[in-house]
């Protein structure tokens, strides 16, 4: 039975011409999204780069003054550029903190368009005011990106319901029904068969288009192996997900006219309204903190301190520290070390500020996120950021790892000034670097994926139920 | 007749339950919608006003300091809220929401929303302009499918046809059944948002005109679709066949078409990103006049005319502060290099406009979604004229701060402190937005864009029923 069901839906589907104009369009759109997440995945590896090289270019520059500063000539360099001294070093050496794209970020732009991914943070600056905005037209970002995370959970849905709507109706339009009936099967056993077997059909498919698109575009299969799996393990759940729709709204055995409607209708209602819907009560009963009250609180706190800060050190050059002047006797940081000084007492109230910002935001977050779990689409859209390295928390990481590294690399210097040493050409290479760790944001992708397992579970349930509180009574009319 | 017709449509209607059902959900969500926006709105707002007055506060009650410590310590200059946010947000999510004018630097824009929710955020949010925009799309197409083919279906478009109908009446009654209950919603919406608009306090703000112009065209880009709907309907054997036909037509309209266009709009004419933007800033100053360099080249020049006109030998003997005098030169160059940059980014912004335009011809959402962005001053232009109006009071700022400094203090004294009344001296930042003359004016093109799918879509209506085969 299972074989003449798989046989004769295996000819149907493919004498259907609709389904493989879909298929087609399908496969064309996999390479458009790919080509296009692959895109900005190379115009943000090719900007960490750039921002590599010119550290690199600063430092093999450096080196060379720094050697014929030794050898006793005489270049051309001012006390603010000269690279012996280790206040230049800290500010103009500053080295690149970046966060190069994961192996799988062009599956899903997620956050990625709005954060910059190479900051330098330096010596004297202010790593709590870092800006890690990249610049891009505002239109773009509220446009968003074609990519393969938003092919998957826009339109796939749509070509399984194209699929799977009328699977019943159609046999009972056709009258074909009533043969079926004569059989010696359970009607529902053999609709959940029909189903799935276009379910394995449509996965296999679906597999075979990303694969492709990826390999077209360079991506080594073999080496990205992992994540890959988890995303087409992804992609055939969710498939699973709105074939058990399909299965629903076909057990009410309405006609088929009817049963589009109510899919797309229901389409609608799952992929673009309660994602909003959710997302926006989220942030009604928990409002993000307002950053304008941060920024008024922040200045508050800048306010009280400037004064305490000025009694160590003379306003105006704790702006323009490349200003001032030591007397010889001193230590030739002196200037610097209380720069610094002063720099911490107005952190110190500044920060606690910032940092209950964050810890709100985060709390926020947490609670948004966890409304995902009401919504397959977000689940899926969150599975995808995760397996990216895109999602908030990879940046809200990114923030705080590029943080800590801003008081390592100010813990590089500060010992060294205090004990009035100069920069040595081999100290360049010993200089503290930063890499981002992914492995510091703990996966979502398993909850994700486990949530969508337990809807697809429940729907199959609801399915049985539904077909025989209605179908039944249709079907045997 | 035609009256006929459009009455026996919307009866129809209203004894389904699917229209019901819809309409119903869809007022329901546009009523919650513009009242958890006008909450936000009034939240906003009120923040606004509160942050807008502490900034001047903390500005106005420095202690005394050096004019130049006051420039680096700068103020705030907060992006307000317009009373037409509330049906359309447009990018204001994605534009920060203070800019911090400070000595030396033309800041962005900080802290944009977007950065602050979740990626779920991006799905978009229940806003009355993603209903406007979205939803109510689909809701003609689901209501309009079958117009046409479910007559012919059950074979009663024989019978009409028999009638001696012409297909203009026919085509008009239809079109006017569809668009009823649709022009409905939307007074619906427009009424609501106008009572929440009206009560507020300072509703002064709120133009009557462009409001009524913005749901006009929202009235045009619905006549659009209804068209769209009917002809597909019309030249459609199936039901099936016609909704998913529109169903297509929708997604490329809507979610397609946008994205396609930022992919073109980014390959032809790329953004800079951040990094090379600041490196370009960068190296124009390094190679200009910084006024905290006084070896450099510029600076020497402007230091040797200067003496030369002041006929004295070296900058101390000059009537005023010299290095004043030169911060002010610096921040003058500096100002120019950043207008040289910013206005390049504009010229790239406006040739990124221009793909979005082009693809205009195979999506009515984007005019659309530009006019009522461009109208409820939530655009990009908005932001440009905000951020643009910031630099030039910032310059104005630090024009007023250096050159106190340079005629108060003496020539080295940089511990010279100036007097608090200085800082109330230094006027607030008001801003006046930009007109509404000025943003007709610049979105011609988007209103002819939606004209024109107005028209050439009716023009397919009337062919699709002329031509329409009654099996």
């Amino acid at each position: 039975m299972h074989k003449h069901n798989f046989k004769f839906e295996w000819m149907q589907l493919q004498r259907d011409r609709w389904v493989v104009i879909l298929m087609v369009i399908f496969l064309t759109l996999c390479f458009f999204a790919a080509s296009n997440g692959k895109k900005k995945v190379n115009i943000r590896q090719s900007e960490i780069a750039t921002s590599q090289s010119i550290v690199e270019e600063y430092d093999s520059n450096s080196k060379k003054i720094i050697d014929s500063l030794n050898a006793g000539l005489n270049p051309d360099v001012s006390p603010w550029t000269n690279p012996q001294r280790l206040s230049v070093v800290g500010n103009k050496g500053a080295r690149v903190a970046a966060m190069p794209a994961a192996r799988l970020a062009f599956v899903a732009t997620g956050q990625s368009d709005l954060f910059t991914h190479a900051v330098k943070p330096t010596l004297t600056g202010d790593s709590y005011m870092l800006s890690f905005t990249e610049m891009s037209n505002p239109v773009q970002l509220l446009f968003g990106s074609f990519d393969l995370a938003f092919l998957c959970i826009y339109l796939l849905p749509l070509l399984v319901l194209g699929f799977s709507y009328n699977v019943l109706s159609s046999e009972k339009e056709l009258g074909s029904l009533r043969l079926m009936l004569a059989q010696p099967v359970s009607m529902y056993n053999w609709l959940l068969n029909k189903l799935a077997l276009r379910f394995m059909i449509m996965t296999a498919i679906v597999w075979v288009s990303i694969l492709a698109a990826m390999l077209v575009n360079g991506v080594q299969l073999i080496n990205e192996m992992g994540g890959i799996v988890q995303l087409l393990l992804l992609v055939a759940v969710y498939i699973m997900f709105w074939f058990v729709v399909a299965l629903i709204v076909n057990a009410f055995g309405k006609s088929s006219g009817m049963n589009a409607v109510v899919i797309i209708s229901v389409w609608v209602g799952l992929v673009l309204l309660l994602p909003a819907i959710l997302s926006q009560t989220g942030s009604s009963i928990y409002p993000i903190p307002s950053r304008i009250n941060m920024i008024n609180e922040m200045r508050a706190a800048q306010a009280e301190t400037t004064a305490k800060a000025d009694t160590i050190l003379q306003n105006f050059y704790r702006d323009h520290p490349e200003l001032a002047q030591t007397t010889a006797d001193e230590n030739s940081y002196s200037y610097y070390l209380k720069f610094f000084t002063s720099q911490d007492v107005i952190k110190e109230e500044v920060s606690p500020v910032l940092d209950e910002y964050s810890s709100k935001l985060k709390a926020q977050q947490g609670f948004v996120s966890s409304l995902r779990f009401l919504s397959p689409s977000l689940m899926v859209q969150n599975a995808f950021n995760d397996l990216a390295g895109t999602s908030s928390q990879h940046y809200e990481s990114y923030r705080e790892q590029v943080v800590r590294y801003t008081e390592e690399w100010r813990n590089y210097f500060l010992p060294r000034m205090f004990r009035d040493e100069k920069m040595k050409a081999s100290d360049f290479d010993s200089l503290p670097g930063f890499v981002y760790s992914y492995e510091e944001v703990k996966s979502q992708y398993g909850s994700d994926l486990l949530g969508l397992l337990l809807y697809t579970g429940l729907g199959l349930v609801c399915s049985v139920w539904v077909y025989r509180r209605y179908a039944k009574e249709v079907l045997f009319s | 007749m035609i009256l006929n017709i459009a009455r026996k449509e919307f009866k129809e209607l209203i004894r389904e339950g699917r229209f019901r059902v819809m309409s119903m959900a869809i007022a329901a969500l546009l009523v919650i919608a513009t009242v958890i926006t006008f909450n936000y709105y009034q939240w906003v707002n009120a923040q606004h006003t509160a942050a807008k007055e502490n900034a001047r506060n903390v500005w106005v009650s420095q202690d005394q300091k050096n004019p130049h410590s006051a420039a680096h310590y700068g103020t705030y200059a907060f992006k307000p809220k317009y009373p037409m946010s509330l049906i359309d947000q447009g990018v204001d999510k994605y534009t920060g929401l203070s800019i911090y004018l400070e000595a030396h630097k033309r800041n962005e824009a900080q802290y944009m929303a977007a950065q602050d929710q979740t990626a779920a955020s991006r799905f978009g949010d229940l806003t009355p302009d993603f209903i406007l925009l979205y939803i109510i799309p689909l809701f003609i197409i689901l209501i309009g499918f079958n117009a046409f083919t479910r007559e012919r279906e059950s074979g009663t478009l024989r019978l009409l046809k028999s009638q001696g109908v012409s297909s203009f009446k026919l085509a008009l009654g239809k079109w006017l059944g569809i668009f009823l209950p649709v022009f409905m919603v939307t007074l619906l919406v427009a009424l609501l948002s106008l009572v929440l608009l009206l009560g507020i306090r300072d509703f002064g703000e709120l133009n009557l005109g462009a409001f009524a112009l913005l749901f006009f065209f929202f009235l045009i880009y619905y006549a659009v679709y209804t068209n769209l709907t009917l002809w597909i309907s019309s030249i459609s054997k199936k039901s099936g066949v016609a909704l998913v036909v529109l169903l297509a037509i929708w997604m490329v309209s809507c979610l397609g078409m946008p994205k396609v266009a930022n992919r073109l709009a980014e390959a032809v004419h790329p953004y800079p990103t951040q990094n090379e933007f600041l490196a370009s800033i960068h190296e124009d100053e390094r190679s200009g006049l910084d006024g905290h360099d006084p070896f450099s080249m510029q600076a020497k020049k402007l230091e040797e005319e200067t003496l030369k006109k002041y006929g004295v030998d070296s900058v101390q003997q000059l009537p005023f502060n010299w290095d004043g005098l030169l911060m002010q030169k610096g921040e003058e160059h500096s100002a120019e290099i950043f207008f040289k940059h910013y206005e390049s980014l504009k010229q790239t912004n406006n040739a990124q406009t221009g793909v979005y335009r082009a693809a205009s011809v195979l999506s009515p959402y984007l005019p659309a979604r530009f006019l009522s962005m461009a109208l409820c001053r939530t655009d990009y232009h908005a932001h440009w004229h905000f951020s643009d109006a910031a630099e030039k009071y910032r310059l104005q700022m630090m024009d007023a701060l250096n050159m106190h400094f340079a005629e108060k203090a003496s020539y080295g004294d940089w511990a010279w402190k100036a007097d608090k009344s200085l800082w109330k001296e230094i006027p607030d930042f008001n801003y006046e937005p930009v007109t509404y003359a000025s943003i007709i004016q610049a979105n011609g093109n988007n209103i002819a864009a939606l004209v024109l799918w107005l028209l050439v879509s009716a023009g397919l209506v009337f062919r699709g029923v002329k031509r329409m085969n009654v099996l």
